[in-house]
C-alpha cells in the first residue's frame, strides 16, 4: 500500500470523525445548555452514544481504500440520523411512539408520528461500548426477569424500568421475534401505563391467507394509531416512503450482486450495519438510498480495479443470527488473522424487498410481507424449514466456504435447531462454527473466549 | 395429612390406558392446551396429553438436538419419543404455542417423521379476526385427521364430542368445588392423579371413574388437614410428586392454574351451529397462557378470583426454567400479588420432579410467612 493511499485512508477517517462530532454538537446547540444538561441527566445513555467515534474506529481499523470509505460512510450515515432521533426526546413528544424493532416505522412516518425504537439502545450501545448495557441487564434481572431471557429484551426492559426511556405516548409491537421479546412488552406496557397495539404475525406466512390476515392487522394498527395518537395516515406520503425504500432495496441488490464476486469487493459492516440501520430505523430516507448507491458504486469500482475488500481473501462466511453486538470488531480481526471475509449476515437477508405501490391495499400487503418475512420473524417465529433453506441458499448464492452461527445463549429458538443444523452441515460437507456467547453481555463469554472459539475452529476444522 | 376419600381416587391410569389401546382406541398425542382435544374425542380417536412420567436418566438424547437451554418439558418429550417410549401414539398434533413447542415439532419431524404430524397456527390474540383464523385452522385439521384416519368427522359428530367434553368438565368442576370448602375431602395430589387420567384417557374410560368419585365425595366426612391453602400457578405439572412434595409440608394445594390442572380448563365450551368457531373461541379466550398478547388483565383477574373462591392463603408460582413467556409473566404476577399483600413464592423448576429437599425448605419457609 502506497503512502498516498495511507494518507487518503487517514483523511477518510478524520473527515468522518470531525463530521460526527459536528453532528453531535448540534444537539446542545439546538437545545441549549439547560435542556442538554437535563437530557444528560434523564438519559445517561447519551454519554455512551456520544462515544460513537469508537465505532468509526472499530469499523475502519485495518480496512483500506474503498472498504474503509464504505464503512466510514455507514457510520457517517448513522450519526446524523441518530441526532435526529434524539431530537424526539424533547420535540413533538405528543407524537412520539415506541415501536419494536420488528415493526418497521414506515407507517408511523407516513402518519406524521415520531418514533423511538425500543431496542435501539440495546443494539447500539454495546456496539459503541461493549459493557454499556450490563447495567440495564442487571436492572431487569434484579427486577425478577430470569437470567436466561435474551439480553436484548432484558436491556430494553432495564432502560424502561430505570425510567430512562423518552416520553413516548403509545406502543406498537408484535409477537416477534421470540417469546422473550414478545413477553417483555407486557411488562413495558405495565410500567409505562400507555396504550399498546400488538401485531400478530402468523406462524406460516407464505400464503395469501396469511398476507391478508396480516395486512388487516396493519389496517387495524393504523386505525388504532389514529385513535390513540395525533397521527393521521397520509397514503401519498406512505407511497413516497415505500418507493424510496424500493430504490434503496434496488441498490442493495446491486451491492449483493457485487459481493458475490470472489474476492468480495466490500464486506462486513458495509453490508450488514448499513442494512440494520437503513431498513429498520430510517426506511424511506433518501440519504439511505444515496448510501446504498455509494456502497454499490464503491463495490463495483473495486471489482473494476480488481481490488478485494480483504487483501488475500481466503475464506468467505455468512453470520447467522444478529451480529455479535458487543464484539463488533471480531471480523476485522478474523480478516487480518485468517483472510476470513464476512460476506453477509442473516439479518440483512430479506427475500421480498420490493413493495408494490400501485394501491393502498398493495402497499399494505407489501409491508405485511416484509414484516412477516423479516429475517428474525422468518427464522425464529416460522418453521425450521425457513431457517435452513435460507441458510443453505445463501451458502450457495454467495459462494461461501463455511457457516458461522452466532449462538447467542438467550436465543432458544435457534439453540433448539443446533442439532439438526450440525447434521445437515455434516451431510453437506459445510464447515460450521456455532459461537457460544451472549448477544449483548460480554460477561457471559469474553472477547477472548470468542476469539479462542474462532482460533480452534480455524486450526482444527480449516487446518490453519 | 389424613385422607378418607382415598378409595375413590384409587385407580390405575396405566391399566385403563392399556385397556383403551387393546380396544383399538387411537391415541393422538398433543402437548399444548391450544390443541382442540374435543375434536380428537371422536371415536376411535382420543387425545393423549403427552408427558414424560416414565422418563429416567435425564434428556441426553434430546439435548443433542434441542440444547440444554430449552424448556425441559419439550426436551423430555423428545427424549421419550427418541427412546421409543411413546410409540403407542398414532398421530401428533402440535400448536405453535411457544418457541419450544414449535422446535419440538421441528425436531420430532426431523428425527422421526411420524405418519401423522401436524402443527396448528395459533394466533396470539383472542379477537374476532383471530378466532376466524383459528377456526379455519381447526377445520383444515379436521379434514386432515378425517382423511388420514379414514373416519367420519362430521359436524354432528364433532358437536357430540364437544357436548361429551362439556359433560365431563362439569362433573370435574363439581369435584373441584369440594376444594373450595374450608376442609376439602381430598388432597391436591389426589386431584391431580385424577386430572392426569382425564387428559390421557378416552372420555368413556374416565367418565365412570369421575362419576364414582363424585358420588363418594358427597358422602365423605373426614377432611384433609393442612396449615395453609395455596394456589399453584404454572405451565405443565403432570408429575403429581411436585404437588405431593408441597403438600407434605402442610400446604394444601386447593387450586391449580396450570396447563394440566383444573383452572381454567374445566370451563365448558359454548356451543353454536359452528363447532370450529366454538372450539376456536373457547381455546383462544379461555386458556390463560401468557403467550396471549391481549389477555393479561383477564389472567390477573382469574388469579384474584381463584384466590377468593378457593380461600387461598398464598400463591406458589412455579415456572419451568428457560420458559421466556412464563419467566417474564412470573415477574409481573409476583409484583401484582405483592401489591395486593398476597403472600407469593416463586419456585423455578425443571419439568421432571427433582430437588425435593430444597423445595421442602422453601415451602416450609413460605408457610411460616403465611402464618405470621
Amino acid at each position: 500500500m502506497g503512502v498516498i493511499s495511507q494518507i487518503q485512508d487517514q483523511i477518510i477517517y478524520y473527515q468522518t470523525w470531525c463530521k460526527n462530532y459536528q453532528n453531535i454538537l448540534k444537539m446542545p446547540l439546538r437545545h441549549g445548555p439547560y435542556q442538554t444538561l437535563q437530557n444528560l441527566n434523564n438519559y445517561p445513555w447519551l454519554w455512551n452514544l456520544a462515544k460513537v467515534n469508537r465505532l468509526l474506529s472499530m469499523v475502519t481499523k485495518g480496512r483500506e481504500g474503498n472498504y474503509r470509505k464504505a464503512n466510514a460512510a455507514v457510520v457517517g450515515k448513522i450519526v446524523p440520523n441518530l441526532m435526529n432521533l434524539l431530537n424526539n426526546l424533547v420535540e413533538d413528544t405528543d407524537r412520539l411512539v415506541l415501536h419494536e424493532d420488528m415493526v418497521p416505522p414506515e407507517i408511523l412516518f407516513a402518519m406524521g408520528l415520531k418514533t423511538w425504537m425500543s431496542e435501539l439502545l440495546g443494539i447500539l450501545m454495546p456496539i459503541v461500548d461493549s459493557h454499556s448495557v450490563e447495567k440495564y441487564i442487571d436492572i431487569a434481572e434484579n427486577a425478577g426477569i430470569p437470567p436466561d431471557v435474551c439480553s436484548l429484551p432484558k436491556s430494553t426492559m432495564g432502560v424502561i424500568l430505570n425510567k430512562e426511556v423518552p416520553p413516548v405516548k403509545a406502543i406498537v409491537t408484535s409477537n416477534s421475534p421470540c417469546d422473550g421479546g414478545m413477553a417483555s412488552y407486557q411488562l413495558i406496557k405495565n410500567k409505562l401505563d400507555i396504550p399498546i397495539f400488538q401485531l400478530d404475525v402468523p406462524y406460516n406466512f407464505y400464503n395469501e391467507r396469511a398476507t391478508d390476515y396480516f395486512a388487516n392487522e396493519l389496517k387495524r394498527m393504523v386505525k388504532w394509531l389514529e385513535e390513540y395518537t395525533p397521527g393521521k395516515m397520509d397514503w401519498d406520503h406512505l407511497r413516497e416512503i415505500c418507493e424510496e425504500r424500493n430504490k434503496m432495496a434496488a441498490h442493495e441488490l446491486e451491492l449483493w450482486e457485487a459481493i458475490r464476486q470472489r474476492p468480495a469487493p466490500l464486506a462486513a459492516e458495509a453490508i450488514y450495519l448499513s442494512h440494520l440501520w437503513c431498513f429498520n430505523i430510517t426506511p424511506g430516507d433518501p440519504s439511505g438510498t444515496e448510501l446504498f448507491k455509494y456502497l454499490s458504486d464503491l463495490a463495483n469500482e473495486n471489482i473494476k480495479n480488481n481490488i478485494s475488500a480483504v487483501p488475500n481473501e481466503k475464506y468467505r462466511t455468512v453470520l447467522w443470527n444478529p451480529p455479535l453486538l458487543h464484539f463488533i470488531d471480531l471480523f476485522s480481526q478474523a480478516e487480518k488473522q485468517y483472510g476470513l471475509t464476512l460476506i453477509i449476515d442473516s439479518m440483512s437477508y430479506n427475500r421480498q424487498p420490493f413493495i408494490d405501490t400501485s394501491t393502498k391495499e398493495s402497499i399494505l400487503k407489501g409491508l405485511a410481507h416484509i414484516i412477516m418475512t423479516g429475517p428474525m420473524a422468518r427464522h425464529t417465529r416460522g418453521p425450521a424449514q425457513n431457517y435452513f433453506d435460507d441458510m443453505f441458499y445463501l451458502y450457495t448464492y454467495f459462494d461461501l466456504d463455511m457457516i458461522f452461527v452466532a449462538g447467542h445463549i438467550g436465543c432458544k429458538n435457534t439453540a433448539a435447531l443446533n442439532g439438526i443444523l450440525r447434521e445437515k452441515c455434516r451431510n453437506k460437507g459445510i464447515p460450521l462454527l456455532i459461537i457460544d456467547y451472549d448477544l449483548s453481555d460480554p460477561r457471559v463469554v469474553s472477547h477472548d473466549g470468542i476469539m479462542q472459539q474462532l482460533d480452534r475452529f480455524m486450526e482444527n476444522i480449516m487446518n490453519k | 395429612m389424613s385422607n378418607h376419600a382415598e378409595n375413590a381416587f384409587n385407580f390405575s391410569s396405566n391399566q385403563l390406558l392399556e385397556t383403551a389401546l387393546d380396544n383399538d382406541n387411537v391415541p393422538i398425542g398433543y402437548a399444548c392446551n391450544y390443541v382442540p382435544r374435543m375434536l380428537l374425542n371422536v371415536e376411535p380417536l382420543f387425545p393423549y396429553r403427552v408427558n414424560a412420567i416414565g422418563l429416567t436418566g435425564g434428556t441426553e438424547l434430546a439435548d443433542i438436538y434441542m440444547s440444554q437451554v430449552t424448556c425441559s418439558f419439550t426436551r423430555s418429550i423428545l427424549d421419550m419419543v427418541m427412546d421409543d417410549q411413546l410409540e403407542f401414539i398414532q398421530g401428533w398434533i402440535f400448536a405453535a404455542g411457544c418457541d419450544h413447542l414449535r422446535r419440538l415439532y421441528d425436531n420430532l419431524q426431523y428425527n422421526l417423521a411420524p405418519n401423522f404430524c401436524h402443527i396448528l397456527d395459533v394466533p396470539h390474540k383472542s379477537g374476532a379476526d383471530a378466532i376466524s383464523w383459528f377456526s379455519q385452522e381447526i377445520k383444515a385439521l379436521s379434514l386432515l385427521v378425517s382423511e388420514h384416519f379414514q373416519m367420519d368427522l362430521s359436524v354432528v359428530k364433532i358437536n357430540q364430542a364437544i357436548s361429551e367434553h362439556n359433560t365431563l368438565m362439569q362433573s370435574l368442576q363439581r369435584i373441584a368445588n369440594f376444594r373450595k370448602k374450608e376442609f376439602p375431602p381430598f388432597s391436591g395430589t389426589q386431584f391431580h392423579r385424577l386430572m392426569h387420567a382425564v387428559w390421557t384417557l378416552p372420555n368413556q374410560s374416565i367418565t365412570p371413574i369421575v362419576e364414582k368419585i363424585e358420588k363418594q365425595l358427597t358422602e365423605a366426612k373426614n377432611p384433609v388437614d393442612y396449615k395453609a391453602r395455596v394456589l399453584l400457578v404454572s405451565s405443565v405439572i403432570d408429575q403429581y410428586e411436585w404437588i405431593e412434595a408441597i403438600e407434605n409440608n402442610g400446604a394444601l394445594v386447593v387450586a391449580d392454574r396450570f396447563c394440566t390442572g383444573a383452572i381454567p380448563q374445566l370451563k365448558t365450551c359454548v356451543q353454536t351451529d359452528d363447532p370450529f368457531y366454538d372450539m376456536a373461541a373457547h381455546l383462544l379466550q379461555t386458556n390463560a397462557c401468557p403467550r396471549m398478547m391481549d389477555t393479561f388483565n383477564n389472567r390477573m383477574e382469574l388469579i384474584l378470583n381463584t384466590i377468593k373462591d378457593y380461600r387461598v392463603d398464598g400463591v406458589i408460582i412455579a415456572p419451568i426454567k428457560f420458559c421466556d413467556i412464563w419467566g417474564v409473566e412470573t415477574t409481573q404476577v409476583a409484583s401484582f400479588l405483592k401489591e395486593k399483600k398476597i403472600p407469593v413464592l416463586r419456585l423455578e423448576r425443571d419439568y421432571c420432579f427433582s430437588g425435593e429437599g430444597q423445595l421442602s425448605t422453601r415451602v416450609q419457609a413460605f408457610i411460616e410467612q403465611i402464618l405470621q
